[in-house]
């Protein structure tokens, strides 16, 4: 790791403490606050890996990577905004043409959600994101039913259903009543940003790993059974100390490879696994406690599984990593 | 050897089915979950159609896994208001049966067991809440920590310390059952929001603070709590291991769904997929016969509490395993159905009634003394 990305993640973490640490759980009861999304802006979080030509602050991967990685760690919610404006809708928004659009968004005018599923398209109709939507805005991009990718203009309906994870961002099957709709690109467009922006997801998955092993970790050294601390007993130790371990090594992987497609997904396809097995052994050591939201933990065994979900489509991307190594079509049967 | 169920379990397992279809809609396992509120008219539905049978365990397992593969929280809620009846059933003197357990059986009061401490749950014996004898009645202080039905319940099956432990290393010693009632003096409760799942169900913090207990409401004899909690929890893990059978199969009910009507609408489904869904049943099948080995020596009055550990121990993982797995499998769709409840469901089970680690304890720990199962 080079002493930029180290300084960077130490700022970030500064950040975090800051601004983060005390809200985290009122960012999974209520949605991130306006608060945040200033204090996103002010640091140049958004836009951060663009061109500065675009309004960004030209930041080479492992930087950008690094914020996405130590702000997962203690919301991976606000994470996923960061990666969800920066490797998602600017990039296609600005392949689009809409500068003016995205600039709004870099200085925090406007906010815009995305949702997986196709969408009825027509202005004045009323569609539901049959698939999730995430972070439900007044701007949404959705795919349409012809294979195009299109920008809607209107207003959504909240729900009063929780989403199983991140839940900052509102995720959910939400009514929208469109506006307007605008054609920005074709799915492929989407296809292409998405996998190729697996080092992105990788650092989330990892961030908030590292979230959970470290609080595991710390509940180890203070938590007494049968008059020994947790950390005592071998399986507790041992298993605790292979996942830092795991991290640790996928952690240098990430912050000092170059930017290869291949290589990023294989480090996302691990991580993404990584994340639901460290996550589940952080929240079965703190017991009961563990399963209550005030500890913080249960959030993370959430959102590994939320995120996997919506960043990691266990066929699809396994195929793509298939493909990559194979040099040709690969594990379709 | 038979592994079929006989025809009178068989139409049980089916009515509890067809209640469960009927009264867990989607819309009121959400509402439940959403708003962390028990569902007393359903625990009075259950009793009333005759759902909850005590007078055969086998039929009490099978129900449980029935109702709890329909929706695991309402099931749980449906099947809890019993929790440490099994205490009173074997020990309890017939004033205290009278007195406590038949209202319960009647539908007239909800019960509790209070074990777990803030201090520690898997550690039984470090407990620290004390009872002191003062006449013909007991002066009740300290806490319990995560106890189920603990702001509704109106009594509760509690371990406490009634004398120093003798010699002081046999922690186990000089522990006692007490009934306590939540409208005793100095008695108060507050509710914990905000779990993973099982959210319908009710779970609290129990303060006492100078609680008097009446002599009477000590259950069985002084100083053998300990070996009637140990005792509770071989009879229990059964019905824990039904509660993770019921999420296996509800969650490899869903995937299975989700895949068939993926190959219906043409979409070729992976090989990858079709061994992960083959993975999760082999693992609820052999949970399954697993926990019907315990159950029979249970039964019929030989508990294997090396058989039990692992039938719980194992049924618990497959639980987590199938709908973590499940999730994996259905992706986005997963998401936003009743399966993502499932998967916080599964987690408690790897937890209560003897984590994981604490049954793989009890196993180990059998096994070495040479218990035969090995
Ligand atoms: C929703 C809910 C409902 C509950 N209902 C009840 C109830 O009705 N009545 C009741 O009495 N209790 C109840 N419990 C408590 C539950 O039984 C305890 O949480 C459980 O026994 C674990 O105890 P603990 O939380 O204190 O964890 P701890 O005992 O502190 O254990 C923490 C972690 O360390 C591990 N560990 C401990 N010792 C060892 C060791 N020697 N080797 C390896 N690993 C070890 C444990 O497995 C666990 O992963 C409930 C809990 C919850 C969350």
């Amino acid at each position: 790791m080079n002493d930029q990305v180290q300084m960077l993640l130490d700022n970030v973490k500064q950040f975090c403490e800051q601004n983060i640490r005390d809200i985290a759980l009122n960012i999974e009861r209520n949605r991130i606050p306006d608060q945040i999304f200033s204090a996103l802006r002010e640091q140049g979080f958004i836009g951060a890996n663009l061109p500065s030509s675009s309004g960004g602050a030209d930041l080479d991967r492992a930087s950008y990577d690094a914020i996405l990685f130590q702000i997962a760690e203690y919301s991976p919610s606000v994470a996923y905004y960061v990666y969800m404006n920066n490797s998602i809708i600017l990039p296609l928004l600005l392949k689009a043409g809409k500068k003016e659009l995205a600039a709004d968004i870099i200085s925090g005018k406007e906010r815009v959600g995305l949702s997986a599923g196709n969408i009825l398209e027509g202005v004045g109709i009323k569609t539901t994101f049959q698939e999730t939507a995430i972070f439900p805005s007044n701007f949404m991009i959705s795919a349409g039913s012809d294979g195009s990718i299109a920008l809607l203009k209107g207003t959504f309906e909240e729900s009063g259903r929780k989403s199983l994870g991140l839940r900052g961002l509102g995720i959910g099957i939400r009514s929208f009543s469109v506006e307007k709709t605008e054609k920005i690109g074709r799915k492929e467009d989407m296809e292409k940003i998405f996998v190729d922006s697996s080092w992105e997801q990788a650092a989330i998955f990892l961030g908030l790993s590292q979230g959970a092993i470290e609080k595991a970790v710390e509940y180890t050294k203070v938590r007494k059974t049968f008059n020994f601390p947790l950390k005592d007993y071998s399986p507790v130790a041992f298993r605790l100390s292979e996942l830092k371990s795991d991290l640790e090594m996928m952690k240098f992987y990430l912050f000092s490879e170059d930017g290869d497609r291949e290589k990023g997904l294989m480090l996302k396809t691990r991580a993404a696994d990584f994340s639901r097995k460290a996550t589940k052994y952080a929240l079965q050591y703190h017991g009961g406690y563990g399963y209550l939201e005030d500890f913080g933990v249960e959030k993370f065994y959430r959102d590994s599984v939320a995120l996997n979900a919506v960043m990691f489509r266990t066929d699809v991307d396994r195929r793509i990593l298939a493909e990559s190594i194979y040099k040709s079509k690969t594990g379709y049967l | 050897m038979d592994f079929d169920l006989s025809p009178e379990l068989e139409d049980y397992r089916k009515k509890v089915r067809e209640f469960a279809l009927k009264e867990f809609r989607e819309d009121i396992a959400q509402k439940h979950d959403l708003e962390e509120k028990y569902p007393d008219d359903l625990r009075l539905k259950a009793l009333e159609n005759g759902i909850i049978d005590f007078t055969n365990p086998w039929k009490t397992m099978l129900g449980i896994e029935e109702m709890c593969r329909v929706d695991p929280g309402l099931g749980i809620s449906a099947t809890v208001p019993y929790f440490g009846a099994e205490i009173l059933l074997l020990h309890g003197s017939d004033y205290l049966k009278e007195k406590y357990l038949s209202k319960v059986a009647a539908g007239q009061k909800i019960m509790g067991l209070g074990v777990t401490e803030p201090g520690g749950g898997s550690d039984v014996a470090g407990l620290k809440t004390n009872a002191k004898k003062d006449g013909n009645r007991y002066i009740l202080n300290g806490s319990k920590m995560f106890i189920t039905n603990g702001s509704i319940g109106d009594f509760f099956v509690t371990l406490v310390r009634t004398a120093d432990p003798d010699p002081p290393s046999k922690r186990h010693r000089g522990l006692s059952v007490l009934v306590v009632e939540s409208a005793f003096k100095g008695f108060s409760s507050s509710k914990l929001k905000g779990k993973l799942g099982v959210r319908a169900t009710n779970t609290a913090e129990l303060i006492f603070n100078n609680v008097e207990i009446p002599q009477e409401n000590l259950v069985g004899e002084e100083g053998k709590g300990f070996y009637y909690v140990m005792e509770f929890f071989n009879i229990s893990r059964v019905f824990v291991a039904a509660q993770s059978l019921g999420i296996a199969q509800g969650a490899l009910d869903m995937a299975t769904e989700f895949l068939m009507e993926q190959e219906k609408n043409g979409i070729s489904v992976s090989e990858e997929l079709k061994f992960k869904l083959s993975e999760m049943a082999t693992r609820t099948e052999a949970a399954r016969l697993l926990m019907y080995k315990a159950a029979s020596y249970l039964f019929n009055y030989k508990p294997n509490p090396t058989i039990t550990s692992m039938a719980k121990g194992y049924a618990s993982e497959t639980a987590a395993f199938c709908a973590e797995t499940a999730m994996e499998i259905t992706g986005m769709t997963g998401l936003s159905t009743k399966l993502e409840r499932f998967f916080r469901d599964s987690k408690i089970m790897e937890i209560w009634e003897g984590t994981s680690e604490v049954e793989k304890i009890v196993i180990s720990r059998m096994i070495l003394k040479g218990d035969g199962n090995e």
